[in-house]
C-alpha cells in the first residue's frame, strides 16, 4: 500500500514501538504511471534462495591453475633482489611472476596511473604485492611462496595525511606516473602532483570572497574520518586465459568496460583483443571498479602457456587490497548573526594510501560536494589526494560525500551550539530549495530538503523529545550529486517471435535490484510481464558499452538508455503490425504480445511473425543511448542528472561513566523519485543506513605506527543484526522529481551519508558532548565529555 | 599425490603422503561414502566434490556464516569443519531445502518476498540458519531470531528484511505443518 501524507502520519505514530517500513508518496509524484510489478520480489530471487546463483567465484575453467601472491611485509622498502628460482623449480608450479616479467606492462588507476601489476623498484605499503605464483593447485603455490627470497632495504615510511605533506617526509612516487585530468569548468580546476606526495587537488570556488566582510561570525573546526572496508562478502576473485595476444577473463567487477580499457592500456593491447565477462556480484560497494585481481592473473596465465589462471584472494588480503578513504577536514564558515550562512571555505586531506587507485576521482566529489545541502554565497574548497604507505583507498558507498557530510553537518552543529539556536532551525533556515541551483551552473536539487528532515524528525518524535536521562536526538540531511551526469549507457532489447524479451546491458547486479528494475522498466514499456524479460550475461564482446556501474546512476542512467531501447522497439514492431494488419501504428498499442486499436480489435503477433518470416523464427532488435548533454556553464562539465539525498534522524542514549553510545531510535530515509522495485529501494537504503551506523559507532581500519591491526575478519568488526537499533525506521520518498523512467531516482548511496552526524548530534544533544572524529567509540565520547569537547562552544541550552 | 576421479583441482587440500580417510554422510538425505584428505575442510568437500556451489566461502576463518549448512540439524560453517568429523551424521546445504520438484521451502519463499537478500551472497548461510532455528524454536520470537541471526554476516541489507523473513519463514512453515497435520 502506498502511503498518502496523512496515512503516513498515522502510521508511524501509531506503530512508534516497532518501526518498520513505509513508503511515502507525495502528489508530486505522478500516480498514473505504472510500473510493473513494484512490489515483486526481486527478479533474482530463484537463484539466490536455491544457491543455483552463479558468482563470480563460482566460475571454473578446464585445466585451471590457482594463483597465490606473496605482499610485502614492510611499509616502504626498496627491492635489492629477488630470488625466485627455488619456486620455479618446484613441481606444479607453472609461473612465477617477479618485477622480470613486467617488462612492457604498464601501470593503472584512475586519472593517475601509478600502480604496477607487481612491486618493480619499491614496495609501497604493508601487502604491496611483490611476487606472484601459478600451480595446479592453491596448497603447492602457497608452497612456492614461501621459497621466494626478498631482500628489502627499508626506507622511511608515511602514515599521515599531514606528515606527508611534509615536505621533509619521504616521496613516496619518485617518478611522476603517467596521468590526465577531465574537462573542468566554470569555477572547478584540478592538478596533477600540486604538491609533495599529493597525486591529485582538485579545487572549487564560486561568488566573492568580499563576502566575508557581512559576516558576524566566522568559524573554523576540524574534523577527522576515520577509514572502512568494504568487506563485500564475496572476494576479489579472477578466471584469466591469456596469451600475449589476447586476454580473456571471468571477474568480479562492477565496471567491465573501464576494466576492458584499463587492460588494454596495461598489456598494450588492442581493447578488441580482450573479453571481460561478469557474473553476479557478492557485493562491491564501489570496491570493485578498476583491476584487482585481474593483472596478477592475467600475466600469470600468459606466462603458463594460456592455461586458465584463478585468483581468488582471501578477506585478509581483500583488506590489503583497498579501502575507504581516511580523511582530515578543516571547514571555516562565515555566518550572520541570526545563523543566515554566507560563505564556506575548506581543505580536505583525503588518505589515498600508497596507489591513486580511485583517489583522483573521490577527491573531485569530495572537494565539490563540501557545499552540500546549503545555500553559500561564496565557496571555495580544496581537496587533496595525499599518498601514504597505508593500503590504497578508492571508491566507496558515498564516495566523498561520506566524509564531507560528517565535516559539514558537524559543523552546523557546531555553529547551532554558538548561536545558541536549535539545529534543525539552523538547517532550516539555510537548506535549499526544491530547483535551486546546487552551485551557479549545475542542476537543480530536485527533493524537497525540508519535507525530507521533517519526516524524518517526526518519525522518532524529535519535536516533542524529552531531555532527561541522558538521552538526546539529533537530525541530518546529507546531500550528493549523483555522478553519471557524464556518462553515456546503451542498452539493447531483443524480442523473440514468440514475444521472449531478452535485455542486454552492462549494468552489474552487486545485490542493488539492478536487474530487477532494469527488467521492470522493460516490461512495462512492451506491457508485458517480468517474467517474460531476461537479463543477458554481461560479456563485452556483445554487450552494449556502459561506463560502470557506480554512484547509484544505475536506475536512471541506464534506466534511460534501458527505456529508450524499448520504445525504440515498441515502435518498430508496431510500425510492422501497421503494415501487416493496416492499422495506424500511432493509436495502436503493444500488449502482452498482442497488437490493439482504439476501435477494440486484437491482433495476436505470433502468428503473423511466423508466416511472414518463413516460419523460421525471428528477433525484433533495438537499442537505447543514455547521456546528459554536455554544458559550458556546469563545474564537472555535465550537469547532475540528479541528486542522491539521504536523511536521517536518531535518538541516542549516553552512559556518562562509559561514554558508551546506545542508539535507541533511529530513522532513515531517501528519495526514490518514484518507486520501481519497493524491496529494492528498501533494501538500499536501510543496508546503507546500517553501514553508516557501523561508521558512527566502531567500524574501522586501526593503523598503529604504520600497522594494520586489525585486517581481518576476526578482528575487523562488522554490524551484526545485534547491533540494529531498537527501533528502526525506514522510508522511501517518492517525491516524484528524478531524471529516470517515471520520475525514478537512484538509492543506496544516500542512505550513508547522514547517520554519523545524526548519531553525533544526538550525542551532544543528550550530554553534551561535541564529536569531531569518527567513530564514536566509548573512549572518544568520555574524552569529549571529560575535557569538554571542541574549544570556543557555548555550553548547550539545556546542559 | 592420490587421484580421486571426482576430484576437482579448485581448492585442492591435498599434499604428498597425507593420510586419507573414508567417511559415509549422508548428504541432503542421500549416502554418500566418499575419501577425504584426513586435513579436508567440509566447505571444499562438499563445493568440489560433491557439486554443491551453493554453499559460499568467504572469510573461511568461521566468521561470516556464508558458508553455514547444517550437520544433525544443527548449524556449522562448513569452512572451519574438518571432513571428516561428518562421518555418520546428516549434512543439508541451500541445495537440500527445495521439494524434488522444485517447490521452494517456506524458508526459501519467506526470503524471496520478503527481500531477506540483496547480493545473495549470505543467503545460503541465512537460510540454512534459518532452518536450523526453526528445528529448534519453530516459533521463535524477534530478540531469539536476532540472537541466531547474529551469528551470520549480510553486509548488505542492514538485517532488517532479513528478521522480517525469518519471521514470515516461521509463519509459513507453520501454515504447511498445520496443512500436513
Ligand atoms: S566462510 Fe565460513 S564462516 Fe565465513
Ligand atoms: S545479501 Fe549481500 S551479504 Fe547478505
Amino acid at each position: 500500500m502506498i502511503a498518502t501524507p496523512e496515512s503516513f502520519t498515522h502510521d508511524v505514530h501509531s506503530d512508534a514501538a516497532s518501526g518498520g517500513y513505509t513508503v511515502y508518496s507525495l502528489p508530486t509524484a505522478a500516480p498514473g504511471k505504472r510500473v510493473t510489478g513494484r512490489d515483486l520480489p526481486r527478479a533474482d530471487a530463484t537463484a539466490k534462495v536455491t544457491g543455483r546463483a552463479v558468482y563470480n567465484t563460482d566460475i571454473v575453467r578446464p585445466g585451471m591453475l590457482h594463483a597465490k601472491v606473496l605482499r610485502s611485509p614492510h611499509a616502504h622498502a626498496r627491492l635489492v633482489s629477488i630470488d625466485a628460482s627455488a619456486a620455479r623449480a618446484l613441481d606444479g608450479v607453472t609461473a612465477v611472476l617477479t618485477r622480470n616479467e613486467t617488462v612492457g606492462l604498464a601501470c593503472y588507476g584512475t586519472m593517475v596511473k601509478d600502480q604496477p601489476v607487481v612491486a618493480t623498484d619499491a614496495v609501497r605499503y604493508v601487502g604491496d604485492i611483490v611476487a606472484a605464483v601459478a600451480a595446479v593447485d592453491e596448497s603447492t603455490a602457497l608452497a612456492a611462496l614461501d621459497l621466494i627470497e626478498v631482500e628489502y632495504e627499508i626506507l622511511p615510511a608515511v602514515f599521515d595525511v599531514e606528515q606527508a605533506l611534509d615536505p621533509s617526509s619521504p616521496t613516496i612516487h619518485p617518478v611522476e606516473p603517467r596521468g590526465g585530468l577531465p574537462p573542468y569548468r566554470n569555477g572547478a580546476s584540478a592538478s596533477l602532483r600540486s604538491g609533495h606526495n599529493v597525486s591529485y587537488e582538485f579545487r572549487y570556488s564560486t561568488g566573492s570572497p568580499d563576502v566575508w566582510d557581512e559576516c558576524d561570525h566566522i568559524f573554523e573546526d576540524t574534523f577527522r574520518f576515520s577509514r572502512m572496508n568494504h568487506m563485500h562478502l564475496e572476494p576479489f576473485v579472477t578466471v584469466a586465459e591469456a596469451t600475449d595476444d589476447e586476454i580473456e577473463v571471468w571477474t568480479a567487477t562492477q565496471s567491465p568496460f573501464n576494466l576492458r580499457q584499463e587492460l588494454g592500456h596495461v598489456f598494450n593491447l588492442p581493447e578488441n583483443r580482450i573479453r571481460v565477462h561478469v557474473a553476479l556480484l557478492g557485493g562491491a560497494f564501489g570496491a570493485k571498479n578498476g583491476p584487482k585481481a585481474d593483472p596478477v592473473a592475467i600475466r600469470l596465465s600468459q606466462l603458463s602457456g594460456g592455461r586458465p589462471v584463478r585468483f581468488c584472494m582471501s578477506t585478509e588480503e581483500g583488506f590489503l587490497t583497498v579501502s575507504q578513504h581516511a580523511a582530515k577536514l578543516t571547514v571555516k564558515a562565515g555566518v550572520k548573526a541570526d545563523g543566515t550562512f554566507v560563505a564556506r571555505t575548506s581543505t580536505v586531506l583525503l588518505d589515498s594510501g600508497a596507489y591513486a587507485e580511485h583517489s583522483p576521482a573521490v577527491a573531485e566529489k569530495a572537494g565539490y560536494r563540501m557545499p552540500g545541502a546549503y545555500r553559500w554565497q561564496h565557496i571555495d574548497t580544496v581537496c587533496k589526494a595525499v599518498t601514504t604507505n597505508t593500503v590504497p583507498a578508492g571508491a566507496m558507498r558515498g564516495f566523498g560525500a561520506t566524509q564531507t557530510t560528517w565535516a559539514g553537518e558537524r559543523q552546523v552543529d557546531l555553529i547551532a551550539q554558538r548561536l545558541g539556536m536549535d539545529p534543525y532551525e539552523l538547517r532550516l533556515k539555510n537548506l535549499k530549495k526544491l530547483g535551486e541551483e546546487f552551485v551557479p551552473g549545475d542542476a537543480g536539487i530536485d527533493s524537497d530538503l525540508a519535507e525530507g528532515m521533517r519526516l524524518v524528525a517526526d518519525a522518532i518524535g524529535y519535536h516533542t523529545r524529552d531531555r532527561g536521562g541522558n538521552r538526546g536526538m539529533g537530525v541530518c540531511v546529507g546531500l550528493k550529486d549523483s555522478g553519471g551526469g557524464n556518462k553515456p549507457a546503451m542498452a539493447r532489447v531483443k524480442v523473440t517471435a514468440n514475444g521472449d524479451v531478452f535485455l542486454n546491458c552492462a549494468l552489474t547486479e552487486m545485490g542493488q535490484g539492478g536487474h530487477s528494475a532494469m527488467s521492470q522498466i522493460v516490461a512495462d514499456v512492451l506491457h508485458t510481464s517480468r517474467d517474460r524479460v531476461v537479463y543477458t550475461r554481461i560479456d563485452t564482446d556483445h554487450t552494449p558499452f556502459d561506463q560502470g556501474t557506480n554512484a547509484s546512476s544505475g536506475v536512471v542512467v541506464m534506466g534511460q538508455a534501458v527505456r529508450n531501447a524499448a520504445e525504440n522497439l515498441r515502435r518498430q514492431v508496431l510500425e510492422w503490425a501497421g503494415e501487416q494488419f493496416a492499422l495506424d501504428p500511432a493509436t495502436a498499442v503493444l500488449d502482452d504480445w498482442t497488437v490493439r486499436t482504439p476501435a477494440g480489435e486484437v491482433y495476436p503477433l505470433f502468428e503473423r511473425i511466423m508466416e511472414y518470416f518463413g516460419h523460421t523464427g525471428f528477433e525484433f532488435s533495438a537499442d537505447g543511448y543514455y547521456k546528459v548533454r554536455n554544458d559550458a556553464d556546469a563545474p564537472l562539465a555535465a550537469r547532475c542528472v540528479f541528486y542522491e539525498i539521504g536523511w536521517a534522524a536518531a535518538e541516542v542514549e549516553v552512559d556518562p561513566e562509559t561514554g558508551k553510545v546506545t542508539v535507541l531510535q533511529l530513522a532513515v530515509s531517501g528519495d526514490a523519485g518514484k518507486v520501481i522495485n519497493k524491496i529494492g529501494c528498501r533494501g538500499q537504503d536501510e543496508g546503507a543506513a546500517v553501514l553508516g551506523l557501523a561508521q558512527a559507532l566502531f567500524e574501522e581500519m586501526r593503523y598503529e605506527n604504520g600497522e594494520l591491526l586489525n585486517a581481518e575478519a576476526l578482528l575487523y568488526r562488522v554490524p551484526l543484526a545485534e547491533d540494529i537499533p531498537e527501533r528502526f525506521v525506514s522510508i522511501t520518498q517518492e517525491q516524484g522529481h528524478g531524471a529516470g523512467p517515471f520520475g525514478a531516482k537512484g538509492m543506496g548511496e544516500g542512505g550513508m551519508l547522514p547517520i554519523a552526524p545524526a548519531i553525533a548530534q544526538a550525542v551532544a544533544d543528550a550530554v553534551g558532548a561535541q564529536l569531531t572524529e569518527l567513530p564514536m567509540t566509548p573512549e572518544r565520547v568520555f574524552r569529549a565529555l571529560s575535557i569538554g569537547g571542541v574549544s570556543s562552544l557555548l555550553p548547550l541550552s539545556h546542559a | 599425490m592420490t587421484e580421486y576421479p571426482d576430484r576437482d583441482p579448485d581448492r585442492s587440500t591435498a599434499a604428498d603422503g597425507e593420510l586419507d580417510t573414508c567417511i559415509e554422510f549422508a548428504l541432503n538425505g542421500v549416502k554418500q561414502i566418499v575419501r577425504v584428505d584426513a586435513n579436508a575442510i567440509l566447505l571444499d568437500v562438499l563445493r568440489n566434490n560433491h557439486g554443491c556451489k551453493g554453499v559460499r566461502a568467504s572469510c573461511e576463518r568461521g566468521v561470516c556464516g556464508a558458508c553455514t549448512v547444517l550437520v544433525d540439524d544443527l548449524p556449522v560453517a562448513s569452512c572451519s569443519t574438518f571432513a571428516f568429523s561428518v562421518d555418520g551424521a546428516s549434512v543439508e546445504t541451500v541445495e537440500g531445502l527445495a521439494a524434488p520438484d522444485g517447490t521452494l521451502s517456506p524458508q526459501q519463499r519467506a526470503f524471496s518476498e520478503c527481500g531477506g537478500f540483496q547480493c545473495g551472497f549470505c543467503t545460503s548461510g541465512m537460510l540454512m540458519l534459518t532452518t536450523g532455528l526453526l528445528r529448534q524454536d519453530p516459533q521463535p520470537d524477534r530478540g531469539t531470531i536476532r540472537e541466531w541471526i547474529s551469528s551470520n554476516t549480510c553486509r548488505c541489507t542492514g538485517y532488517e528484511m532479513i528478521l522480517e523473513s525469518v519471521e514470515r519463514a516461521a509463519e509459513l512453515a507453520g501454515e504447511t505443518n498445520g496443512e500436513s497435520a
